[in-house]
């Protein structure tokens, strides 16, 4: 098995942009500078995904038409199946998304094939395919290798490797799979609804959130007065927009918006469930305040403040007087 | 010269026979309805649960009867209202035996023995008691009447606060009525017992054997004398005479019995009430039997004989709605509202013959006379309501047997939920893991044995506050650094210990409770020691006086009890007087419960503080609002809370530099209150181990108070 | 109509947890095992179509585990389910995610059920993809992440949501039988009293081992699986500069750092 095959992420006509961060990721795991790394586009229009994952380091581009326009399992898989068969790859990359939760597994099985979820760190040691990831809530790191699977499909943790600057002209060929029975349909698209609470996420460059350590829905008022004070905007973790303190729309983590443009992002009373942290890892400085030294979140935190939140929310006010 | 020996009162003197056998027939009549109504108030208690009574009924009866007479439990806060109920029942009683007194000797000894008593020097003696007695009566439901017409007590008020305007049951006019009504209709029976003694007389001034005796009928002599002076003649006497006897005697005998059907049954209720009591009923709840189907209280036959007794007991004094913190803070519970919600629905069901579907007795829920989750998860469990109870109704047990049926169904704050969760993985309110239980022993220079690998003198059961809470640890560590200092043998558990459990099963979760009361007994018994330490009252509570009930039975003291020995023994030294100006917070499972007032009170004075009480104090203490699982539960945005009463309270002792408490719980709870009712600055919160500490040393250890 | 729930047994790290010595796994010692949190949402779930339904509805909850596991089934009867089943013997043990769903997946040919949930993901490991692993064994529908589902007994097909990135919800229709994995917040889990816990104890729970359905040897533990664990080790101590001092010092630094990436804006 040679190669690797990196599958597109696209969702109503737009590629996710993911997709390019596996291409980095691809890189790594070309075992002769000659390994191909191709990507394929599984979507009912694939061909006009082309020129997006035309990055750096991509040397061919498969498109592989499927016959539903929104997400079908069914199709996905067989067309991945029949395409992995054909062309054996030694890894199949796929991003650890929602749409991926939905159908990477059943592929997995129903070709027999290697599998790990979450992966951040992927390479080759002594010629075996490495992948690490988390365990136990993220406290521990776990190497997992994958003896008698030549091909391993693997999805990626987002927000790890970044994607590739520059561009390439890969090959680009066709692969036209069997057409699969579909039992899911798609029947609409529902957008979190506008409420007056509701806020951009995506644009937001400070962020202060909340977590279940506030304790109460009456303390919302003084970390919202708090965030106001020193300029950031109010997010919170999935229990806090759960109980319906918070709109959804300030939810940070894996469901709630990427928080994409966040510079600054201090999170108060959140411990750092594995969710959470899916959806901010990226910004460039965290600061974790928590009562609790061993909180997950602190291992990720770029500075820790080990304190009682309210006393830290009450004296940083005072810092800010207006 | 007056024959003073044949001073007597002919019965029926001049009717015709025909008219005795119509009063007779009256009086039985009357007689048989008191019978029927004591008749269906007994089927309805009877409808109830089944419930033990301990102790021998003799020594509960006389109990009641010394009880009663003392008035004690009447007089207590609010004397006025204790004095003129004394004169309202000590006339009632007087004037009672003495119509039992005629009735014995012209129904009974008279016609079946031919004896007669009721003459002579008796008969005067008799008639001046009973004028006064009359006078007492009269007095004290005059000023009953004043206290509701024109004082209006704020207690009086029936506004409940578990129902909106325009709910069913929320006009309570109607017990208004009842109870005016009632004020009225033993007046105008006394009134006219008066005026019928004085136109007797008018009527038979030409008898010298009555009048010459006038005047041990003071008042209706001086009645008569009026009425001749203001013309009436002997002829027109006797016509008022015969009025004024069909009226009063009427009256009075509609009045007997109408007994159990109106508020007057209080009598016999409050008595059975008083005499049925159980002194530990909040302190020690009862255990859900093995066998049992259904866990808690759904439907009214839920509750046992005893409680719907006692809910026939209640009289409205509205002790309890004035005594209930959560009442205090506007939440929606009044406990004598829960007892007169569930009064007024035993009636509507369990009064008719045939008992109703079991699916409309069910007393949960926001119709009339049903209790509402809200009511019920309002409540601190403090006992405040219980212990002021002048009739014994036990409000708590009642409120938990409720809240049992609650938890069953799930039907609770998604945070309490939560928190029972926790405690259920974890044994702490915490969920911290069990290894850290300890960890606060780290920083002590010394070691702390561990009660489970070698025997110790005194086993210290810490609780989760101390254990895990950071301003409760450094209280931990003050004291063990005392006991260490004052040389006691002492260990802890370490991991073995659990939430020992009080509130969880006020909170209702009996079967969590069993698991943890288990826990904790058999790590105990792993242990040798002698007795028992805690710095936890609810701990205390419950290791006192339920655990026995579990198999683990301790010699068990609080801290202060401890303490005070070792400060009395001079194992520890007091090295300098305070001098502080200081208040205490008796903790309501320390002080209420089990009555451990005195002792901090003791040390503070030993270590010279001047202690100014606070107007609720000893066992008028005001909860702090965090027992009854209220703790593990959100309180509603912007709405009072009993800590920031209880802050306004000492805020109003002038020159106030400490409040002083020696519970976990009252130590979070208040510090966080000092900060948002804008007492910060003006005096601290301190636990009790805190200041004996400074007083043991020289120099001060701890951020000085606001000088003296 | 049966509706099977597969729940799993998680497992969290006590305090100063250590590595076994084969350097592959935590010392049992220091875990703490508790009911998958998303498990409960879809025992709910199930138990909201049970409740719901006219015609009779048998929720089975099913759990791959050791005897321990058993307190995470005892919940589950508690909580209202009407049987449960366990799957285990010594030679389940190194199985990962898609060996685990191998036994599932003997199981529902065995239950023929006409719904199965699975959670989302576990509170511990976090695969994701137990669920979707026995729907490729059964060849069945599948959709992971429900976030609302519309099913009535009886009737062909469900309709769901599925929540996706960024708060958006994608609705679905899809045919059943069916394996959906729940998302946390489809609904409120009841609290089950530690009452009803202890009477569910004496509802009995059938163990059944591979071998008993069907599954051989060479398809559990390390050789069923599609990974193997080489090495499990704790990852260097937290990053982040922790920021020491008083509250005030504290906050004060805070301040700092906020004045300074944001550009003084605030």
């Amino acid at each position: 098995m040679s190669g690797i095959l990196v599958i597109a992420e696209q969702r109503r006509g737009e590629l996710r942009p993911v997709t390019l961060e596996l291409v980095s990721a691809a890189q790594q795991l070309r075992r002769t500078p000659d390994e191909r790394v191709a990507v394929a586009i599984l979507a009912d229009e694939p061909d006009r995904f082309i020129p997006e994952v035309s990055v750096a380091g991509v040397d061919e581009v498969i498109t592989v038409p499927v016959a539903a326009k929104d997400f079908d399992p069914d199709a996905l898989e067989a067309a991945a199946l029949a395409l992995i068969e054909a062309r054996k790859p030694a890894v199949v990359l796929v991003p650890h998304s929602i749409d991926a939760f939905g159908w990477a597994a059943a592929l997995a099985v129903k070709g027999d094939y290697g599998f790990a979820t979450d992966v951040f760190r992927i390479a080759y040691e002594d010629g075996k395919l490495i992948a690490t990831r988390g365990g136990y809530g993220q406290k521990v790191n776990v190497e997992l290798e994958f003896p008698g699977k030549p091909v391993v499909v693997v999805a990626l943790r987002a927000s790890v490797f970044k994607p590739p600057e520059g561009r390439s002209r890969p090959a680009v060929s066709r692969f036209e799979p069997s057409r699969a029975g579909t039992r899911l349909t798609g029947k609409e698209f529902i957008e979190a609804s506008a409420g007056e609470d509701d806020v951009d996420m995506t644009s937001a460059e400070f962020i202060l959130a909340i977590g279940r350590g506030i304790g109460e829905q009456a303390n919302v008022e003084r970390f919202r007065e708090l965030a106001d004070a020193v300029g950031a905007v109010l997010g919170c973790s999935r229990p806090i927009a759960d109980a319906g303190w918070l709109p959804k729309s300030r939810q940070i983590g894996q469901s709630g918006k990427t928080a994409s443009a966040c510079k600054l992002y201090v999170a108060m009373g959140i411990s750092g469930a594995i969710q959470h942290l899916a959806g901010m890892k990226h910004v460039s400085t965290i600061v974790a305040v928590n009562a609790d030294p061993g909180a997950s979140i602190f291992s990720i935190a770029t500075y820790g403040v080990k304190a009682d939140i309210f006393e830290i929310a009450d004296a940083l006010r005072r810092q800010f007087p207006n | 010269m007056t024959n003073v020996n044949a001073a007597t009162r002919v019965l029926f003197e001049d009717f015709p026979p025909a008219a005795i056998v119509v009063f007779y027939v009256i009086a039985y009549t009357a007689i048989a309805v008191f019978f029927y109504g004591v008749y269906v108030a007994v089927r309805k208690y009877r409808r109830g649960a089944a419930a033990a009574v301990a102790g021998s009924l003799r020594a509960r009866f006389w109990a009641m009867v010394e009880t009663v007479l003392s008035h004690r439990t009447i007089a207590r806060r609010d004397r006025p209202a204790g004095a003129a109920h004394r004169l309202i029942f000590y006339g009632f009683v007087l004037l009672f035996l003495g119509t039992s007194t005629i009735t014995l000797d012209y129904d009974i000894l008279g016609p079946l023995f031919h004896v007669h008593f009721w003459h002579g020097a008796f008969y005067l003696w008799f008639s001046l008691v009973l004028d006064v007695a009359g006078v007492a009566l009269a007095g004290g439901l005059l000023y009953m009447m004043y206290r509701r017409g024109w004082l209006k007590p704020p207690k009086l008020d029936y506004a409940r606060p578990d129902r909106k305007p325009g709910d069913v049951d929320y006009d309570r006019s109607e017990y208004r009525r009842e109870d005016w009504a009632f004020l009225w209709t033993l007046l105008v029976i006394a009134v006219t017992g008066y005026l019928l003694e004085a136109v007797r007389l008018v009527w038979l001034e030409a008898r010298p054997d009555v009048w010459d005796t006038r005047w041990w009928s003071p008042v209706g002599a001086a009645l008569a004398q009026g009425m001749r002076a203001a013309g009436m003649s002997a002829a027109a006497g006797g016509a008022w005479r015969l009025g004024l006897w069909w009226f009063h005697g009427v009256l009075a005998l509609i009045f007997i019995a109408l007994i159990p059907f109106t508020k007057v049954k209080h009598i016999f209720t409050a008595a059975g009430s008083l005499m049925l009591r159980d002194p530990l009923a909040a302190q020690r709840l009862p255990r859900v039997p093995e066998q049992q189907q259904r866990v808690g209280a759904q439907y009214i036959t839920d509750f046992t004989w005893k409680q719907l007794l006692a809910l026939d007991a209640c009289t409205k004094c509205g002790r309890c709605h004035e005594a209930c913190p959560a009442r205090a803070v506007g939440a929606p519970l009044s406990p004598r509202d829960v007892i007169l919600s569930l009064r007024e629905f035993a009636n509507r069901t369990l009064d008719a013959g045939v008992l109703p579907e079991q699916a409309e007795l069910d007393v949960h829920g926001k119709g009339p006379g049903q209790v509402a989750m809200e009511t019920l998860w309002s409540c601190r469990t403090c006992m405040a309501c219980v212990e002021v109870c002048p009739v014994a109704i036990e409000h708590v047990p009642i409120i938990v047997q409720l809240r049992r049926k609650l938890v069953e169904e799930g039907e609770m704050d998604p945070q309490l939920k939560k928190t029972l969760q926790t405690i259920h993985k974890t044994g702490n309110s915490f969920g911290e893991s069990k290894r850290k239980r300890a960890a606060w022993t780290k920083a002590l220079p010394f070691a702390v044995k561990d009660a489970r690998k070698e025997p110790v003198e005194v086993l210290w059961f810490v609780g989760d506050y101390a254990s895990f809470d950071p301003r409760n640890q450094k209280v931990s560590q003050g004291l063990a650094t005392l006991l260490h200092d004052a040389g006691v043998d002492f260990g802890i558990l370490y991991e073995a210990e659990s939430n020992a459990g009080n509130d969880v099963r006020r909170v209702g979760e009996e079967g969590l409770y069993e698991v943890l009361a288990t826990a904790n007994i058999e790590s105990l018994a792993t242990a040798s020691f002698k007795s028992i330490v805690t710095t936890d009252p609810h701990s205390y509570n419950t290791i006192r006086n339920e655990y026995p009930d579990f198999g683990g039975r301790y010699a068990i003291e609080h801290y202060t009890t401890l303490l005070l020995r070792l400060l009395e023994e001079g194992r520890l030294k007091i090295a300098r007087q305070l001098g502080l100006r200081v208040t205490f917070h008796d903790p309501c499972h320390l002080g209420r419960f089990n009555k451990g007032y005195d002792a901090p009170r003791e040390i503070l004075r030993l270590i010279g503080c001047e202690l100014i009480e606070m107007g609720r104090c000893r066992s008028n203490s005001f909860c702090c609002g965090a027992g009854g699982g209220r703790i593990w539960m959100p309180d509603p945005q912007g709405a009072d809370r009993p800590a920031h009463n209880r802050m306004r309270e000492a805020a109003a002792i002038s020159g106030l530099q400490v409040f002083v408490v020696s519970c976990p719980k009252d130590l979070t709870m208040f510090e966080d209150a000092l900060k948002a009712s804008g007492n910060e600055g003006r005096f601290v919160v301190r636990e009790l181990i805190e200041l004996v500490r400074e007083a043991l040393s020289e120099r001060q250890l701890a951020p000085s108070p606001v000088a003296a | 109509m049966k509706i099977l729930v597969a729940v799993k047994q998680v497992a969290a790290l006590d305090e100063d947890f250590e590595i076994r010595a084969d350097g592959k796994d935590v010392d049992p010692d220091f875990l703490v095992r508790d009911l998958n949190e998303w498990d409960d949402f879809s025992l709910e779930e199930a138990m909201k179509i049970k409740e719901a339904s006219a015609t009779p509805v048998e929720v089975v909850a099913v759990c791959v585990g050791p005897e321990d596991a058993d307190e995470a089934l005892r919940k589950c009867l508690a909580k209202g389910a009407d049987r449960a089943i366990r799957v285990w013997d010594e030679t389940v043990v190194g199985s990962d995610a898609i060996a685990i769903a191998r036994l599932i997946a003997a199981v529902a040919r065995r239950e023929q059920p006409q719904l199965l949930f699975a959670g989302a993901q576990s509170a511990d490991h976090a695969f994701a993809a137990t669920g979707m692993a026995v729907a490729a064994f059964l060849d069945w529908p599948h959709a992971a992440v429900i976030t609302q589902l519309t099913y009535t007994p009886g009737e062909e097909g469900a309709t769901l949501r599925r929540e996706l990135e960024g708060g958006v919800l994608h609705e679905m229709q899809i045919e059943t039988p069916a394996v959906l994995t729940i998302q946390l917040g489809i609904n409120t889990p009841r609290y089950a009293s530690l009452r009803s816990i202890k009477q569910a104890a004496a509802k009995p729970i059938e163990v059944l081992t591979p071998q008993e359905l069907g599954v051989p040897e060479s398809a559990v533990g390390e050789a069923g699986s599609a990974s193997r664990v080489r090495r499990m080790y704790v990852p260097e101590k937290g990053r982040a500069q922790m920021i020491e001092g008083s509250i005030e010092e504290q906050a004060a630094r805070l301040a700092q750092l906020i004045r300074e990436r944001t550009g003084g804006a605030a």
